[in-house]
């Protein structure tokens, strides 16, 4: 049961039981409000019945020529509400404004040994497009997955056919 | 390279100079000033007339502390009108950085005078208009850069500009040259529509924001409707009209449009709440409406009555069992619609039935959701206290688990959690005895350990133990326990089955909150720093969370700790100050209008958080305290924020919802809306006041011994009314009689600091000193002596306060806490009054040392800040006396055996580490003292 809206500033102050779980990032100030001001219709939140935030998404969109596409930044659901389908219908906001924009695909990075990330972007019709070395910096570095699916304006699916060598950070547009 | 000019950088070969200042810019990031120095020192050799490397001079002095050497070359340069964006860069940078932002608008007016055609330069003259918030400067540079180049971006910051003028600025206060503005604004915008030249989504944005401030809402609705609409490429039309057809009352297509939604997208809450909504405003006997003829079932007709809305509640709740769909929207817009026939005092179990069997269905269907409990609790208030007790047994019941049985599968023990945690916010835990309390603790306790055993091993360290709400439950039953028994024991045995719990599931947040928030009610600052920096608090949560930590630290007189957490907190607040600009700014270039008013509420919000402002105030005060020769005294900044503290505007940015807990009091709302969260703020903001009082009064002072004949009349002046401001504050706030809030409920923040101190004789200890310090200006004997009396009384007092809050009070942890509390004041004014001591001793000497040429007679007063400087040494030493002996008479561990059966397995003692932090608070208050004795000799 999900209100969905923009996400606003204030919503920064609400939002410690979202990113109070390990696996949320807590950002600087300028991070949101950058997004927040290029990108605001790609950043949105779920709040519950009594006002909590449940979770919330936020992306952009870039890329020149048939590159132009959705991109996932961030997409966190607190422990509460999860199971509840809340990253789907979240991704299918962000996935319907690309659409909108007419761009070609969606996609984001996951870490691979996020394995229930993987398999719901898997169910969501996502498929690993390529291997990025060491994208994640840490002990040890951590290798991403980019993980792509096609929008309609991609009628040949030509944005998903995976490559077959993994690529370093530094390729990565 | 023509060396002659004085622009010759601008012809310069670009890569040329780029590649010479490289160095800079790097030794600049690594924050290495001296070698940027020097490498500024040897470019300028090469090519004095680089202006670039000028400007990254005056940045580097400036980053070194040298301001004036910084301002000088920042003057040289801007006559020399610099053109090329990297030197205006580095000295905007240099301006920023000084707070000096009305100079970069200086500079950018002049430079763009000589060069009225670069759109680059307007345009960074415009964003430093911004900066500054001057919105009729915006509105002019917008129009004359639109004049030079017409496009529609610049036309459109001009547009808002206007708006700004209105909303923010002379409109403000004058509805007239609100409306008169807002309709130039829409005027402007109109000619833009003519010319036909309308074109990006933005533009339109920008035209609905003119027309809702304008109240026309159907020209907004004619919009969305119509041709511009189409530009909106990301919104969702539907969606967007229903604001304005709320506003506009529609309540027909309001409903109508709701119901269209809700058929495709049962779970979508805010919908459900405006169906409902406008249904009762369609209702016949409603004032307004016009009785609709249509049958409840048709999509295309509006619903008028309960029983039209229930019919088409039942439909899509059938709908979606037949789809196979379980989604919560409908079920809970039952509710809703219970709840709002209550409000209109309609009789609604014709329609909806017994309520409790209604709280019973849904949690049959979604109990074994974590969020049941939050939903529910949404509409428990339509039961009374009866009917909820009645629930509360029902829903145990239905889940089969009895005092002897344990959960069989996951499932079922997540429908139990539910159902305990409902039963409490039903009251269930309130009035039990402390026997039935103890029992229930041993039940949460053991079906802990099963679910942790059955279903809790093998999980992934960043999961969180599906058994740990019941270890949750205990901690919170113990801490009911600690307060029915008046003692602090099952609070050391809360927090070591949170311990525990940390072990299985180390990421659980909850359990670390609520372990903070536990060490600090026992006094034990360290463990909860400990539990503090686990949790990762970062940025704005530095804000959000910080009455979680850095509130209380100051009352542990862990003054080390404190130290660092106070900067920490500092720079995230006036770096992200400085910085929020940037971000207006990218909304301007990005076109994002409608986030702009936004933007600067959210600026105000974090510059007048009360939490910034207290933490600003202690940094100050630690310095005071701290401080250990006058040289320190004079260096330091003593008036807060810059003396620019906006008292009416200060807020409470506290984010207490996240502390979870099942309190019947949350079923009234969330608890940054209770009263008596308001009371605590205007019981801390009262302390700060006071606080502040004694800064103002201390910056008097200072700059009285500072001041020559001339002007030290005036500051004497200024110290006088601070006092007296002071004095009747004071006396306010003792007539006013503010009782600390209560401690029952766990997420609200610990009592205010008011109260301790108010135990302590601040006002009457500094006022003495003052007017002795006001005495020596006026070389009266009689007062002089009358004064010093006072001073000696009040310190004799003084002692005795801290004797008879420390030595003479029990020692378990809840009274020890606020012995610290009131020890930690204590200890902080003797030693700031040995500072105000010291500067008593420098306001008789210069008068020694300028006419010192020949031996003058003994200064007056000399004699009596000697006395008083001998009383300070000896109350020092008696501090440290009573501390040690505190200290020594450590409290008995007794915790109670019969809690051995909770199966607690910590290797480190609680109650070890809490004694622990005692001692060095104790230590760290016992070395200040020190510092202190030695400053007076």
């Amino acid at each position: 049961m999900t209100t969905l809206r923009p996400f606003t500033c204030d919503d920064m102050y609400k939002f410690n039981n979202v990113n109070l779980d390990p696996l949320t990032e807590t950002y600087g100030l300028s991070f949101y409000m950058q997004y927040l001001a290029h990108w605001p219709e790609y950043f949105q939140v779920a709040e519950s019945p009594s006002g909590e935030i449940m979770g919330y998404i936020m992306g952009k969109a870039e890329g020149i020529g048939e590159n132009w596409h959705g991109h996932v930044t961030a997409l966190t659901v607190s422990p509460d509400f999860r199971r509840l389908g809340l990253a789907a219908s979240l991704m299918n906001f962000l996935e319907d404004v690309s659409e909108k924009k007419r761009a070609y695909f969606v996609d984001l990075f996951v870490r691979v040994s996020n394995k229930v990330a993987i398999n719901m972007y898997k169910n969501l019709g996502y498929i690993v497009y390529r291997t990025v070395l060491e994208y994640y910096s840490g002990d040890p570095d951590e290798d991403a997955y980019d993980m792509r699916k096609a929008c309609s304006r991609d009628v040949n699916q030509k944005s998903v056919v995976p490559l077959t060598h993994p690529v370093r950070p530094e390729d990565v547009d | 390279m023509s060396r002659a000019q004085p622009n010759s950088h601008v012809h310069q070969d670009n890569s040329v100079v780029e590649r010479r200042l490289r160095p800079i810019y790097d030794w600049l990031d690594t924050g290495n000033n001296k070698k940027a120095l020097q490498e500024c020192d040897k470019v300028l050799k090469k090519t004095p007339n680089l202006q670039c490397a000028k400007a990254l001079k005056a940045l580097t002095l400036h980053r070194m502390g040298k301001e004036s050497e910084c301002i000088v070359i920042l003057d040289v340069l801007t006559k020399e009108i610099p053109s090329d964006d990297a030197t205006l860069q580095a000295m905007a940078l240099c301006y920023r950085e000084m707070q000096e932002l009305e100079k970069i608008c200086k500079l950018y007016e002049i430079v763009v005078k000589n060069n009225p055609n670069n759109e680059e330069l307007h345009t960074h003259l415009f964003m430093s208009y911004v900066r500054i918030s001057d919105f009729k400067a915006q509105q002019q540079t917008a129009m004359s850069l639109y004049k030079s180049k017409p496009k529609n971006p610049y036309y459109c910051w001009a547009i808002m500009s206007v708006i700004l003028q209105a909303t923010r600025g002379e409109g403000l206060n004058d509805p007239q040259k609100r409306q008169l503005l807002l309709s130039l604004a829409e005027r402007m915008f109109t000619k833009l529509l003519n010319d036909n030249k309308v074109d990006a989504e933005q533009e339109v944005q920008l035209y609905i924001i003119i027309l809702n401030l304008l109240n026309k809402h159907e020209d907004i609705l004619n919009i969305l409707n119509g041709p511009l609409g189409t530009k909106l490429q990301c919104a969702n039309i539907p969606q967007s009209k229903l604001e304005y057809l709320i506003k506009l009352k529609k309540w027909n297509e309001v409903n109508i449009i709701c119901k269209g939604i809700l058929v495709y997208s049962v779970d979508r809450w805010d919908i459900w709440k405006e169906y409902i909504n406008s249904m009762f405003e369609l209702m016949p006997n409603s004032s307004t409406s016009v009785p609709v003829e249509s049958s409840g079932d048709d999509i295309e007709s509006p619903d008028d009555t309960p029983e039209k809305a229930h019919e088409f509640i039942c439909g899509i709740v059938e709908n979606g069992t037949e789809n196979g769909y379980l989604l919560r929207g409908p079920y809970l817009a039952r509710f809703e619609l219970g709840s709002k026939m209550r409000e209109k005092n309609m009789n609604f179990t014709d329609i909806l039935g017994d309520l409790t069997e209604l709280f019973i269905e849904y949690f049959r269907k979604f109990g074994h959701k974590q969020c049941c409990v939050t939903d529910l609790r949404l509409y428990l208030n339509l039961l009374d206290s009866e009917k909820k007790v009645e629930l509360a047994a029902r829903l145990i019941k239905d889940v089969g688990i009895s005092s002897t049985s344990v959960p069989q599968t996951e499932h079922q023990m997540q429908r139990h959690i539910c159902a305990l945690q409902l039963s409490r916010l039903c009251g269930g835990h309130r009035n039990l005895s402390s026997e039935h309390l103890k029992a229930l603790i041993t039940a949460l306790s053991l079906h802990y350990q099963h679910g942790y055993q059955t279903y809790g091993k093998n999980l992934l360290t960043t999961d969180l133990g599906p058994s740990d709400p019941y270890a949750l439950m205990a901690a919170h039953v113990l801490y009911d326990l600690a307060l029915t028994e008046n003692s602090s024991n099952c609070v050391v045995v809360a927090l070591m089955l949170l311990e525990s719990l940390l072990k299985n599931s180390p990421n659980n947040f909850h359990a670390k909150l609520l372990a903070v928030k536990l060490y600090h009610v026992l006094g034990g600052g360290l463990s909860a720093h400990e539990m503090y920096n686990s949790m990762d608090v970062k940025h704005l949560q530095l804000d959000s969370l910080g009455y979680i930590h850095c509130a209380r630290l100051p009352t542990t007189g862990l003054f080390t700790l404190c130290t660092n957490l106070f900067d920490t907190t500092l720079k995230f607040f006036s770096s992200n100050y400085k910085d929020s600009s940037d971000h207006l700014t990218f909304s301007y270039k990005f076109g994002s209008f409608m986030k702009i008013d936004e933007f600067m509420d959210f600026r105000e919000r974090l510059n007048n958080s009360l939490h910034y402002t207290t933490v600003a105030v202690d940094r100050i005060m630690l310095n005071l305290v701290e401080c250990m020769s006058l040289e320190t005294l004079y260096s330091l900044a003593i008036s807060p924020k810059d003396n620019d503290i906006n008292w009416e505007l200060l807020r409470d940015n506290h984010d207490l919802s996240v502390n979870i807990s099942w309190d019947p009091e949350r079923i009234d709302g969330s608890p940054e809306d209770w009263t008596i969260t308001k009371s605590l703020f205007e019981q801390d903001l009262r302390f700060l006041k006071l606080r502040t009082s004694l800064l103002f009064s201390m910056a008097s002072s200072i700059d009285i011994v500072k001041s020559l004949d001339g002007t030290r009349q005036e500051h004497i002046q200024t110290l006088r009314k601070s006092l007296d401001e002071w004095r009747s504050l004071y006396e306010r706030t003792v007539d006013d009689n503010f009782v600390p809030i209560q401690q029952g409920l766990l997420p609200l923040p610990m009592p205010s600091r008011l109260h301790g101190a108010l135990v302590v004789p601040y006002f009457s200890v500094f006022n003495s000193f003052f007017e002795f310090f006001l005495s020596l200006t006026s070389d009266d004997n009689d007062v002089i002596e009358r004064c010093t009396k006072r001073i000696e009384d009040e310190l004799t007092k003084l002692t005795d306060v801290l004797k008879e809050n420390t030595l003479k009070k029990p020692n378990d942890f809840f009274d020890k806490r606020k012995s610290m509390e009131v020890a930690v004041n204590c200890v902080e004014v003797l030693s700031v009054s040995s500072v105000a001591c010291a500067l008593c001793s420098e306001l008789i000497k210069p008068l020694q040392a300028k006419k010192g040429k020949r031996k003058h007679p003994e200064p007056k007063g000399k004699d009596h800040v000697q006395r008083i400087s001998d009383k300070l040494k000896s109350e020092l030493n008696s501090f440290c006396d009573i501390l040690q002996d505190w200290v020594d008479a450590s409290p008995e561990e007794e915790l109670h055996k019969k809690f051995d059966n909770l199966n607690l397995t910590v290797s480190e003692n609680v109650f070890e580490k809490i004694l622990h932090s005692y001692t060095i608070s104790n230590k760290e208050m016992q070395l200040i003292l020190k510092t202190k004795i030695k400053l007076l000799t």
